[in-house]
């Protein structure tokens, strides 16, 4: 199965232009219980139509960082920027509506409602707008095949990757400009892993935002425009996945956490 | 004493719709909120309190004071949760934390209806035109036929909200995955606050239906509504909508012919009986432990 259409290609932006900054992160640090400081004033950028990988070993701060983002930490300093404005004491409930989505690590579905049931609460913030609900989830299954055949089953019916795409099909019904993804080829076999890549890459070209924490660095580093490296709540290095490649100092960075994750 | 039976199993299946309604609003502020109201039956009391004033004192009709006791307790709902559900949901034990709490509620409750009304019996009185119906050998009262047709109308509703409408999608997602209603945009605590209201209304307004079915309540009826609202919720399976209404209608049969032919102290015994074997064969009770299948 591809869950990408052709048309989704074809709307791949001009990777020379400089894009337009969704979100920012200036100077955040964050604590989960007021003791440990697990973000330290860390500044991140993400742009329009590029993929920005957060790689680092565990306990970096990885999924933090978009946890702050989506309004579950608030910042202790620094502020959260979406399009400009500081949206670090918005509600989480509230960010959907205002264009970000969010896929945590484990499960985001709910298993006992069906497919179409869990595609339809992705239509919350519209949905008093019958038509545009309707619409939305029609085009969600239209893209996603696998997922229309199973659209009356159970979400815990589904496979691992079949719920991957679920999700990812549910968190892009309202058409986000920024999308924050947390491990999301974690637990999934190889092959959907490969498709979930391949979207992220057209979603990026089609304008979104798209952060994306990972463990498995290559694919990560492959798919990524920009990369930042964080160790222990800061940023240590950054740079595209080219200078990856040749910068050293960045690639001993990468190799010094790799020994000690033993990886 | 065969010939009552039919009689007798119409009065089954009316009490236990009215039980299944007392199972279903606990059910579902249970399923979806986590919390355990022991004060569950004062509430359905204080709802057949309105009802006495309403129509015995006031000589308003019993729809009228359904209107009012739903409005009344989904207000005493909607002041509860504001004040203190956050808190007990935050509690590193939020079911043990909103049990304790309820009895209090229980207790403040009782004491408030012994307060206002003193501990007289009371009784809605209300004049229907015709008193009964009467099918072939069956005699049943206008008041129950009543109860019964408002009962299965708000289940019917209830049920719509739950499994067709995305607010009752939304709540039963609640019980299944909070933190994901959070990633799709739920508010959950204005969610969780109408629903908690709503639920209370619910109450009340059985509290009225029981006013018109049994013959008398008083201040301190509350626990055994409780009991029997308790019994019917794990009877159907725990947080399950379905199994709350199924479980009240086996378990007001059982009371009402074990009555018949065993005499009324024994109906609740062997009520509980009934609860031990189904408990001993399904430990998660008929439909299984709080899964809200579509």
């Amino acid at each position: 199965m591809s869950g990408v259409t052709p048309a989704r290609h074809a709307l791949r932006q001009d990777a020379v232009s400089s894009p337009a900054v969704i979100g920012e992160l200036r100077g955040v640090s964050a604590a989960y219980f007021g003791d440990i400081h697990v973000l330290q004033g860390l500044d991140l950028t993400f742009n329009a139509g590029r993929v920005a990988g957060i790689i680092g070993p565990n306990g970096a701060g990885k999924s933090t960082v978009l946890k702050t983002f989506f309004g579950l930490l608030r910042p202790l300093e620094g502020d959260v920027l979406l399009n400009g404005q500081s949206v670090a004491r918005t509600p989480s409930h509230a960010m959907a509506a205002m264009g970000v989505a969010y896929l945590p690590q484990g499960r985001s579905l709910f298993l006992d409602l069906t497919v179409e049931d869990n595609l339809l609460l992705g239509c919350w913030p519209i949905r008093s707008h019958r038509r545009a609900v309707r619409s939305a989830v029609q085009r969600a299954l239209d893209i996603f095949p696998s997922l229309h055949d199973a659209r009356r089953q159970s979400a815990g019916s589904l496979s691992g990757g079949q719920r991957r795409f679920l999700e990812l099909a549910r968190a892009l019904l309202l058409e986000p400009k920024l999308l924050l993804l947390d491990e999301p080829t974690a637990m999934i076999a190889p092959r959907f892993a490969a498709e979930v890549y391949a979207m992220i890459r057209s979603i990026a070209n089609e304008g979104v935002a798209v952060v994306l924490v990972d463990q498995n660095i290559r694919p990560c580093v492959e798919v990524s425009d920009h990369i930042y490296v964080l160790e222990l709540g800061r940023k240590t290095a950054e740079g595209t996945a080219q200078d990856l490649q040749t910068d050293d100092a960045l690639r001993d960075v990468i190799a010094g956490w790799l020994e000690v994750r033993g990886g | 004493m065969t010939a009552l039976l039919p009689q007798v199993l119409i009065n089954g299946l009316i009490v236990g719709a009215i039980y299944g309604l007392l199972g279903l609003s606990l059910t579902i502020v249970y399923g979806a909120m986590r919390v355990a109201n022991l004060a569950h039956g004062d509430l359905v009391v204080a709802g057949s309190f309105i009802a006495f004033v309403m129509t015995t004192q006031q000589g308003q009709s019993p729809m009228l004071s359904m209107l009012v006791a739903f409005i009344g307790v989904a207000a005493i709902g909607g002041l509860i949760y504001s004040l203190a559900l956050r808190r007990l949901q935050n509690s590193p034990e939020p079911e043990i934390a909103s049990f304790l709490f309820f009895y209090g509620v229980s207790l403040m409750t009782g004491a408030a209806l012994l307060f206002i009304f003193g501990a007289d019996t009371r009784s809605v009185l209300f004049q229907f035109d015709p008193i009964s119906f009467r099918f072939a050998d069956v005699i049943v009262s206008h008041a129950r036929i009543l109860a019964l047709a408002i009962g299965i109308a708000i289940v019917a509703g209830i049920f719509f909200v739950l499994y067709r409408t995305i607010y009752g999608k939304a709540l039963r997602a609640a019980i299944m995955n909070r933190e994901a209603l959070l990633v799709v945009g739920v508010n959950i605590d204005r969610l969780s606050l109408v629903a908690f209201a709503v639920s209370f209304g619910v109450i009340g307004l059985t509290g009225v239906l029981i006013g018109l079915v049994f013959p008398a309540f008083h201040p301190f009826s509350g626990l055994e509504f409780t009991i029997i609202a308790f019994i019917v919720v794990v009877l159907g399976g725990l947080g399950h909508p379905v199994g709350a209404v199924v479980g009240g209608i086996i378990f007001g049969l059982c009371e009402q012919v074990t009555a018949l032919y065993l005499g009324q102290s024994l109906g609740m015994i062997v009520g509980f009986l009934v609860l031990i074997v189904i408990i001993l064969i399904k430990p998660d009770g008929l439909f299984g432990r709080a899964s809200w299948n579509a």
